[in-house]
């Protein structure tokens, strides 16, 4: 009867004070002992122990006030811990302690908040009372301090210093709880408030207060400062700071690997094949960087220019013919196929250029206005853009007799670059000026942006085929980086030293990586991957540098022409045997369809 | 003997003492580098910008962002006229969390010119600094006051290896962070319109560590870096 009464305040108590008292199961199974234990101890400990307790707390308070309400927890603790020693118990002992026990804790508790807040402020002020006699002392040294100005100016400016620093020290310890401490500072505060109130400069006086010294050698210093600070200011470099290219994350800098990543990845790296699938002689093949006689079309051909012919070699049979023959005054500088893969243009060294047929072997028609050679060209849908010499870049309508449709100044120097981006908004151009100008398709006035990060030609220029805006850039021997360009806001968002000669970059369509061919002093081909920039594989891929490279349209194959009068064939972005080439044949098939719209006159 | 001491003496004026200017110059590239280092090792600007140049024997991280380097560029013009003339009291690199604008990080250099280097006053000053500095040069009690370019180089090195070792207790720099420069410029210097008139942007509370220093024939640098107290 009792026990059932007994029981529930007791669990509603346990659910009040902390959930520790889960462990109010141990009583349900009771061991003797403890039985005996609890017995013994909660009879006597039930009502007087907890006064006795309640008291040593107030006693404690005024040194731990902060704590207060983790102690009534600790209390509520303890004091529910010894309700489970109650609820063991038997019969009538039992059932007169621990309803006893819970209104003392209810009310013990309360009156533990009501004393915290009431006395904590009583304490204050019982305490203020002789602490205000301290002040008095403080502020009896900074009188002394008063006196001073029968010294000289500066070492009353010294001392000033000095005695804010103090201030400050004991400013501090506030921050720790200790109410004295913040009494203390108060009444420094006041000193303080007090000295302002002398002839001091209020700005001066702000100055000094600040550097709080750890040494005395610091303060040493600081006094010196205070002589002359008197006639120095203090000057800010006003313009912003750039902005930096990327959130950072110092730990992760610390914990960067010294070799970067590429011993950890190696297991993930994939098999890249080191030696050429196929390779032709290209004898004839001009050396010269500033060129571009290298292109592999939509349709599966390689064009190739050898002093004054183009060739065209079917990579789909295996057949070469040759396509042109130039007059015996000039040469070839560029070829490029059109996007459809039906007509190839031939820029000379005359200036000319010249678009043809490859299918009927026909020349189509001649574009003349460069005076200089046309190193590089560029097809965007109609339009054929066309770097020369002079540092000038023409666009070209190929559908119009007056084809000459923008004249795009920026360069100063020979044009080796030109890039479209795949949907034609922005264009890229690097020359020997060490510029690289991105241009929007619809301002061709200015560039858009102009980098000068390169110091050496800029020849290769690639754009992300998964990152519109993403460019990356090569630049000549004295240079050796790879820049990759955010070409819509204009940062630099990468960089990579190569360490010799970038002459040309080319995506992978499949694989989140570029390849770079190189020439001097490696003439080798290197895969990195984008973003974390680690070199996969280093291919020593000829005898001399490599000139020009390109993708083939299914993106698996890279082609190079090198110096040493070869033309070698690489798979470096084989694909799974899984995953069909649906990309390339989609963009084949949607260039074929664009092709039955032009027309070239 | 005494030609032989005259020689000495003579060998000694040949092992390139700094001049002023000189002096000027060497304190205004240490800055130069120190902000670069700080810049770096604070990661106000992300590792991938950085380079490693050959400086005082060691491997310094320079940024290779264009538009960080021009903007130090500036600075350190204006700075090495300032310094020319010996304008500069301090020069202060403070960083601030870019979110709150609050100041977390405070590198203050302060600059002591000594007005004449020949002067005996000088050799006192630079023989204490020795003593409190170089214990390394102290050891070899040379009377002549004014250091080698090696043992300054010495000097600078051993400071930045310091600055790069304080990452270990310096807190955590949580968020993005940028930077300003500070110059305790006399009073009379001439201010191109880029420099403006600032606070001194200390840190409320903070907890400050006295580092290393060096000094020449005629400047003397001491850095003191300056941190808020992580909670």
């Amino acid at each position: 009867m009792a026990s059932v009464a007994v029981s529930t305040p007791l669990k509603s108590h346990k659910g009040l004070f902390s959930s520790r008292t889960a462990g109010g199961r141990m009583p349900l199974t009771p061991s003797p002992r403890q039985r005996a234990n609890t017995t013994t101890v909660p009879v006597k400990n039930s009502s007087p122990f907890t006064p006795e307790r309640q008291s040593g707390r107030e006693v404690s308070r005024p040194s731990k006030s902060v704590y207060g309400g983790n102690l009534s927890s600790h209390f509520a603790k303890s004091s529910s811990r010894t309700s489970h020693r109650d609820s063991p118990k038997s019969n009538i002992a039992r059932g007169v302690a621990t309803p006893r026990k819970a209104l003392e804790l209810g009310v013990s508790d309360f009156t533990l908040v009501g004393t915290g807040n009431t006395k904590t402020p009583a304490s204050a002020k019982s305490k203020k009372a002789p602490l205000r006699q301290k002040t008095n002392k403080t502020t009896l040294t900074y009188a002394a301090d008063r006196f001073i100005p029968n010294r000289s100016n500066s070492s009353a400016i010294a001392n000033v210093g000095s005695g804010k620093l103090d201030a400050h020290d004991k400013q501090r310890p506030k921050s720790s709880g200790t109410e004295a401490s913040t009494v203390l500072s108060s009444a420094t505060d006041d000193a303080i408030a007090a000295l302002e109130g002398l002839s001091i400069n209020d700005d001066e006086a702000t100055s000094y207060s600040r550097p709080s010294p750890n040494t005395v050698a610091y303060q040493d210093s600081l006094a010196n400062a205070c002589g002359v600070n008197l006639n120095t200011r203090i000057l800010q470099f006003k313009p912003a700071p750039p902005e930096s290219s990327k959130p950072i994350d110092l730990r992760q800098q610390y914990n960067r690997p010294l070799k970067q990543a590429s011993s950890s990845s190696a297991q993930f790296r994939r098999r890249i094949a080191t030696a050429p699938e196929r390779v032709l002689d290209a004898p004839g093949l001009i050396d010269d960087y500033y060129l571009n006689l290298l292109d592999w079309s939509s349709n599966n051909q390689v064009a190739i220019g050898l002093e004054r012919n183009v060739y065209v070699w079917s990579a789909d049979e295996g057949s070469v013919s040759c396509l042109l023959e130039s007059s015996p005054d000039t040469y070839i500088s560029s070829v490029k196929w059109s996007d459809d893969g039906a007509y190839v243009g031939v820029g000379l060294g005359s200036g000319e250029v010249q678009i043809w047929d490859v299918a009927e072997g026909m020349k189509i028609r001649s574009m003349f206005g460069h005076d200089t050679r046309v190193g590089v060209m560029g097809w965007n849908k109609h339009i054929l853009s066309t770097g020369a010499r002079s540092g000038l870049v023409y666009n070209h309508d190929v559908r119009i007799a007056e084809h000459k449709v923008a004249e795009l100044v920026s360069h100063t120097s020979e044009v080796c670059g030109l890039e479209w981006r795949s949907d034609g908004a922005q264009l890229a151009t690097g020359g020997n000026d060490n510029l690289v100008s991105i241009w929007d398709a619809r301002s061709l006035a200015v560039p858009k942006f102009t980098k000068t990060n390169h110091k050496a030609a800029v020849k290769a220029l690639s754009w992300c085929p998964w990152n519109m805006n993403l460019l990356a850039t090569g630049g000549g021997s004295y240079d050796r980086h790879i820049h990759f360009w955010n070409t819509t806001s204009g940062a630099r968002v990468n960089s990579i030293d190569t360490g010799s000669q970038v002459t040309s970059l080319r995506w992978s369509t499949s694989y989140r990586e570029i390849v770079s061919s190189s020439g001097f002093p490696d003439n080798s081909l290197s895969i990195w991957s984008y973003p974390t920039l680690v070199r996969n594989v280093e291919i020593p891929a000829h005898e001399s540098r490599v000139l020009h490279s390109c993708l083939s349209p299914d993106g698996q194959m890279l082609a190079t022409a090198a110096a040493d009068e070869s033309l070698k064939f690489w798979k470096v972005f084989e694909k799974k045997a899984g995953a069909a080439a649906g990309v390339g044949a989609s963009g084949s098939s949607g260039k074929a369809e664009m092709a039955k719209q032009m027309t070239i006159r | 003997m005494a030609p032989a001491a005259a020689e000495k003496e003579k060998d000694k004026s040949k092992v390139h003492k700094l001049s002023l200017k000189g002096s000027a110059k060497l304190v205004a590239e240490f800055f130069q580098y120190s902000i670069h280092t700080i810049l770096f090792q604070r990661g106000v600007y992300p590792a991938e910008d950085f380079t490693a140049v050959k400086k005082y024997g060691l491997n310094m991280l320079v940024s290779s962002d264009d538009q960080v380097k021009a903007y130090i560029k500036k600075i350190m013009s204006q700075l090495d006229k300032w310094m020319q003339h010996g304008k500069i009291s301090k020069l202060v690199i403070v960083v601030t969390d870019k979110d709150t604008g609050e100041h977390v990080e405070r590198w203050q250099f302060d600059v002591q010119i000594f007005n004449n280097p020949k002067s005996k006053k000088s050799k006192s000053t630079a023989a204490a600094d020795q003593e409190n500095n170089t214990p390394s040069a102290s050891n070899t009690a040379s009377p002549d006051p004014s250091k080698t370019e090696p043992e300054i180089q010495a000097e600078i090195a051993a400071l930045f290896r310091q600055i790069t070792a304080s990452v270990t207790f310096l807190p955590q720099l949580a968020g993005d962070c940028t930077f300003n420069v500070l110059v305790y410029a006399d009073a009379d210097s001439d201010v191109p319109v880029e420099w403006g008139d600032s606070d001194a942007k200390e840190i409320v509370n903070g907890e400050r560590v006295q580092l290393r220093g060096f000094s020449t024939s005629s400047h003397r640098v001491e850095t003191l870096v300056s941190y808020r107290l992580g909670e």
